[in-house]
């Protein structure tokens, strides 16, 4: 390092490629502290990140200073919307749009694959697949649920909450079968679907769902794995068959992991059970939750619109009441990750893919499959 | 840190291709400018998920094109890849067991040249090993129901089940192999079984891996002795019939199933796609690794066909998505979305874009080969002259000139194909370090490989 600025000095100071692109000029002008040096600085510190800066000291102070720049600036933008809204309101006109902030999901890449609603050959191609049965309700579902080889601790109290949440499912001690004799098992008893839940380390921490007699197989990352009893206020649920939600699955394959999913649970609702069994995907990860709701009616306070007060303030007569639903969560919560669709049953040797996770699809964190 | 800048697809030069899926849907796709990407331009079919389409077969002819479709319900149809239009129906109910599918369909290209009145023959095989020959005479009055003037059924084998059938260049020969059945070749004069492969010997661990043949190939059109065949279990083998009834050579590809495979003009090197979505090509005369075909194919691949002039490989499979690759620089030309679960894919290479006045093909052609070759030079030229004998009205006077510098022994094809060759060569050389490093690494594959091949 030192030998590098010696070199320098030595060889030329009229070098202005070289200065403009090494950090170090700052230190060598802290130390000679010369007038001209310190003007250089100014006029450069603008260009300068503070991340080239190598000195600690004035590379935290820095930035601090351009932090601090960047608050007041939020801050003042703020009180201008504030204030343009206020002005617009006192005027009588429409106040001005609400900017939509941007997030990952709605500057999502552009992907051919999300279906569209008009779609008739998606139609066609889901009449025919192998859920269309069971989602047409002339099959009603018969689970079974196994786990791996070695399943203590969380693991069957994680199977014993899937039950409670899915209708019509069996447990099966897996004992040292191979996973593809189980699958004979269960089609042999006709049984239209298989989940296995995999533990390591006595955590689960994946998810088998296998359609039979020939439908696919999807693997699943399971994470963030809160059972019943941890979860603060619980509920628990009644034996009537959930309702079901499935939210934000958009593109082909996701339309066909969630009818995967669908084809879990019987399609006729009761409603006198108010039980909602909801799988929101978002950014490609399915989160898994379970609900009771409540309709309850509710006076509404008066204080909490304070701005229409003064304009509205006489005409408020009307019975203030309102239908707002209630949740209770109950059963457990979990997070899933799509690794692969296979086509056919559990094959891991011979087994064909119908999509695969692979490194080189990770282009871009824009970028969803689901 | 994920790779965050978009690779944009070239394009790919003036083809027209078909797709055939599940829901028995036929799907033309149409590339028609320069360096356009294809577009779905005509769909044949309703979709149907029992008449999903097994096998597929064409002939490949300027005057009367064939196409011939078995179903998944067993029935067979003819139809022209032109216009969509159906000319026969073969119900096999009668005939062939209902149980298994047609794995295997070839429509014969030689009696249909004889004769005027085109009596189409066909070879089909279930996957319970029911083969047959047949001839059907295509009368456009009776759509229905055509008459079988004659027919030739023999089973290929007692057990297992047959999964992959091909026949020669020559068409004098079928190959087949599948579950539990050994490849073997039939002689189609006589129906008679000339060859029967013999299963590699057990490993070092004395394992002993089932037989399970998922696809085959002939290495060359005019040879019917050398042939590759790829496995369940990740194995593509070489197999000289003339040499002996065990592989010449046999390497890995990965660790899923092999699905596809499909060999080259110039019979030297293969394309081989697999379970998990990977396709590669393979010198098959060593067994190495030319290099991947690397494009966020996420899907089984189904099918492979190489463009029998263009250099231009299709692949299709279970993501829904038809890809076109440069054979050369293995890049990604384009990809086209197509909704359903694809499983074949054919070229039809009779097709010339002829709306567009002025050799609208021409150019493009030439475009895509300079992308390819660094040394257009040498390499236009020849291509050039190939096209002129073929449409003489498009070409433009500048490239007349050129033409008349550069051709001086007139049309001579071998002399061309010399020439092209020469391009080959030193087109290599200056991409040579770019390949030096894969050539490592295929080395790195081959030694891991080499305690499995023989």
């Amino acid at each position: 390092m030192g030998a590098k600025r010696k070199k320098r000095s030595k060889g030329s100071d009229s070098d202005e490629d070289d200065e403009r692109d090494s950090p170090p000029p700052k230190k060598q002008g802290a130390s000679a502290s010369s007038d001209s040096n310190s003007i250089k600085q100014k006029s450069k510190k603008k260009e300068i990140l503070p991340s080239m800066i190598k000195n600690k000291e004035k590379r935290s102070e820095i930035h601090a200073k351009l932090k601090r720049q960047k608050k007041l600036e939020k801050r003042n933008k703020l009180k201008e919307r504030q204030a343009a809204e206020k002005r617009a309101l006192e005027l009588g006109e429409e106040p001005p749009e609400k900017k939509v902030p941007r997030t990952i999901e709605n500057t999502r890449e552009f992907d051919e694959t999300v279906c569209m609603p008009d779609d008739e050959e998606l139609f066609a191609g889901n009449d025919a697949d192998e859920f269309s049965k069971i989602l047409s309700q002339q099959q009603t579902p018969k689970i079974l649920i196994t786990t791996c080889r070695f399943n203590s601790s969380r693991g069957p109290a994680f199977i014993s909450e899937l039950l409670s949440v899915i209708p019509n499912a069996h447990y099966f001690k897996r004992g040292t079968y191979d996973l593809k004799k189980i699958v004979e098992y269960a089609k042999k008893k006709d049984f239209t679907s298989m989940v296995v839940v995999h533990t390591n380390r006595r955590e689960p921490d994946a998810l088998l769902i296998i359609g039979l007699p020939d439908g696919p197989t999807a693997h699943f990352k399971l994470s963030k794995l809160v059972l019943r009893k941890d979860i603060k206020n619980h509920g628990n649920p009644t034996s009537h068959k959930p309702e079901l939600v499935f939210n934000n699955f958009t593109t082909r394959l996701g339309h066909r992991v969630a009818r995967l999913i669908q084809s879990l649970f019987p399609q006729e609702p009761e409603f006198k059970g108010r039980r909602v069994v909801t799988f929101h995907n978002q950014r490609d990860f399915i989160f898994f939750r379970h609900h009771r709701y409540i309709f309850e009616t509710k006076e509404i306070k008066k204080t909490d619109t304070k701005g229409k007060k003064d304009e509205k303030g006489t005409n408020e007569k009307v019975p203030d009441h309102k239908t707002i639903a209630r949740l209770q969560e109950c059963g457990p919560r979990f997070t899933l990750k799509l690794i692969s669709l296979q086509h056919g049953t559990f094959d891991s040797k011979g087994g064909e893919y119908e999509w695969v996770h692979k490194p080189e699809m990770d282009t871009s964190r824009r970028r969803f499959f689901l | 840190m994920p790779r965050t800048t978009t690779v944009d697809c070239i394009g790919c030069p003036p083809l027209r291709a078909l797709t055939f899926d599940t829901l028995g849907l036929i799907k033309v796709l149409e590339a028609r400018d320069k360096q356009g990407a294809p577009r779905v331009v005509e769909r044949w079919g309703e979709p149907d998920s029992s008449k999903g389409i097994m096998a597929v077969s064409m002939i490949q002819c300027h005057s009367n094109p064939l196409l011939a479709v078995a179903r998944k319900n067993g029935q067979i149809e003819i139809l022209s890849p032109v216009s969509g239009d159906l000319q026969a129906t073969i119900s096999s109910s009668s005939d062939l067991d209902l149980q298994s599918d047609v794995v295997g369909l070839h429509l014969f290209a030689k009696a249909n040249l004889e004769l005027s009145t085109r009596p189409c023959t066909l070879l089909t095989c279930t996957s319970k090993g029911n083969a047959s020959v047949r001839s059907i005479d295509i009368t456009d009055s009776s759509i229905e129901s055509s008459c079988l003037d004659s027919s030739k059924a023999w089973n290929v084998c007692a057990s297992g089940s047959i999964e992959c059938c091909k026949v020669d260049g020559s068409e004098k020969f079928a190959l087949f192999g599948g579950k539990g059945v050994e490849v073997n070749l039939w002689d189609l004069d006589n129906y008679s079984k000339i060859w029967n492969a013999k299963s590699p010997p057990k490993d070092s661990l004395g394992i002993f891996t089932p037989t399970w043949f998922t696809s085959a190939a002939f290495l060359r059109k005019d040879d019917h002795r050398k042939f590759v065949a790829g496995t369940n279990s990740h194995q593509i083998r070489l197999y000289d019939i003339s040499a002996q009834r065990r592989p010449v050579l046999s390497f890995d590809f990965r660790e899923t199933p092999i699905k596809a495979l499909a060999e080259d003009i110039d019979g030297n090197s293969i394309y081989v796609g697999n379970g998990s979505g990977d396709m590669a090509s393979f010198d098959i005369r060593t067994g190495k690794l030319l290099g991947c075909f690397t494009g966020k194919c996420s899907g089984s691949i189904r099918s492979i066909v190489r463009h029998p002039e263009l250099p231009v490989v299709a692949s299709c499979g279970l993501d829904s998505y038809l890809r076109l690759w440069d054979t050369k620089t293995r890049q990604l030309l384009s990809s086209v979305f197509l909704k359903q679960h694809l499983l074949h894919v054919v070229f039809d290479s009779g097709f010339t874009v002829e709306e567009i006045p002025q050799g609208a093909d021409l150019p493009c052609k030439e475009q895509s080969v300079n992308e390819i070759g660094v040394m257009q030079g040498i390499e236009a030229p020849s291509l050039k002259r190939k096209k002129s004998s073929k449409n003489k009205g498009n070409v433009t006077d500048s490239e007349r000139k050129k033409r008349s510098k550069n051709s001086k022994e007139g049309k001579k094809s071998k002399e061309m194909m010399k020439v092209r060759r020469l391009c080959q060569r030193v087109n290599r050389n200056p991409r040579k370090k770019a390949r030096a490093r894969n050539v490592k690494l295929m080395k790195k594959g081959c030694d891991s490989y080499g305690s499995n091949s023989m």
